[in-house]
């Protein structure tokens, strides 16, 4: 089932964005491979071994500590932990998402996993030293930064209504 | 990204050292996993890895061209134009699917915000944009949320993301500093 949800999705998106650009004369289905060539090339050498560490990662991980510090029962306090824990984590989704998976199967909870994408995804220090400082000036990134602060435990806050509004 | 000046490069030369942590990173795990648990379940999570490969392989490269496609189909001039002067509920609006469908990494999103900004566009809508981005970036999702953690949670984390980019724009907007 989620084989055939995700490999739809992709399928359906590919089709739309395909036959939108087909209608137009100025883009060459050629010229769009060879983009996505070009991002292809260094995921080739990188994923493999990432996604082994992510998969190694998940059997080691402390089930136990997990599952107490971040598992459903943790509730708001979770939800605030895992805001700290993402808005730290340094690097990509290579480093991210393995990680993910691996707390995940450890016994995380899902409002406190969403939690943790979110905060990793707006706050992302690695992102604001390399990228948005320097382009943007601290001032806009601080006021980013301030404003997004809250972002990540409403993201969580609303995860915990709706597994109450669905389990209700 | 299609790097202009990008030329041949020999496949050594692009073991660079991210890939080498990972693959330090992935000795270390699995060697630690055979101590610690055995040969047998190394061997378990081995073919678990592979078969993750395997299964992933075919969104990841749908996910890239669809990322390229739609970056041909709505180029950087078109994305300033819709955002560009607009404020209030309907800026914000315009901002977080902008920000949605942008596909790429910061190094695609960020010269765009920096085009806005000069352009004059608000920094709620800046802010909301870069959010919009960060957090319901369908091109990531579907690249590395899906293959990792499964539909259900993709489903349930964008639901509830959608109202976080009109939630940064809006405090940002009680952050400014009061004119002096």
């Amino acid at each position: 089932m989620m084989t055939l949800i995700a490999y739809g999705t992709i399928a359906l998106l590919l089709g739309i964005t395909s036959a939108l650009a087909h209608r137009r004369a100025t883009t060459r289905h050629r010229d769009v491979a060879a983009d996505a060539w070009v991002q292809l090339q260094p995921l080739l050498l990188r994923l493999p071994p990432a996604l082994l560490a992510g998969v190694f990662l998940a059997g080691l991980v402390p089930e136990q500590q997990v599952v107490g510090l971040l598992g459903e029962a943790s509730g708001a306090y979770g939800v605030l932990l895992a805001t700290v824990i993402g808005g730290i984590l340094p690097g990509g989704p290579m480093i991210a998402f393995p990680l993910a998976l691996a707390l995940l199967e450890a016994g995380m909870g899902v409002a406190q996993m969403v939690t943790l994408i979110t905060a990793w995804s707006v706050l992302a220090l690695h992102r604001v030293l390399v990228f948005e400082a320097p382009m943007m000036g601290w001032r806009f990134a601080g006021r980013r930064l301030l404003a997004s602060l809250p972002v990540a435990p409403a993201a969580g806050f609303l995860t915990l209504a709706a597994e109450t509004v669905l389990a209700g | 990204m299609a790097a202009p000046g990008s030329h041949r490069v020999p496949p050594w030369r692009r073991i660079d050292g991210t890939t080498v942590f990972f693959v330090l990173l992935a000795l270390a795990t699995g060697g630690a996993t055979w101590w610690l648990h055995g040969p047998g379940a190394f061997a378990d999570t081995l073919l678990r890895a592979l078969g993750l490969l395997a299964w992933i392989a075919p969104v990841l490269l749908g996910a890239l061209l669809v990322g390229a496609y739609v970056q041909r189909l709505l180029p950087r001039a078109t994305m300033e134009r819709w955002l560009g002067g607009r404020s209030g509920l309907r800026g914000l609006t315009v901002a977080t699917v902008a920000g949605a469908v942008t596909p790429g990494g910061p190094f695609a999103a960020f010269p765009l915000v920096v085009a806005l900004y000069r352009a004059g566009a608000s920094v709620e809508v800046c802010i909301a944009y870069v959010t919009a981005w960060s957090v319901l970036g369908i091109n990531r999702a579907l690249i590395w949320e899906l293959p990792f953690l499964g539909p259900d949670f993709v489903l349930l984390r964008l639901l509830v993301s959608l109202p976080l980019p009109f939630l940064a724009g809006g405090l940002s907007r009680l952050l400014r500093r009061p004119p002096t």
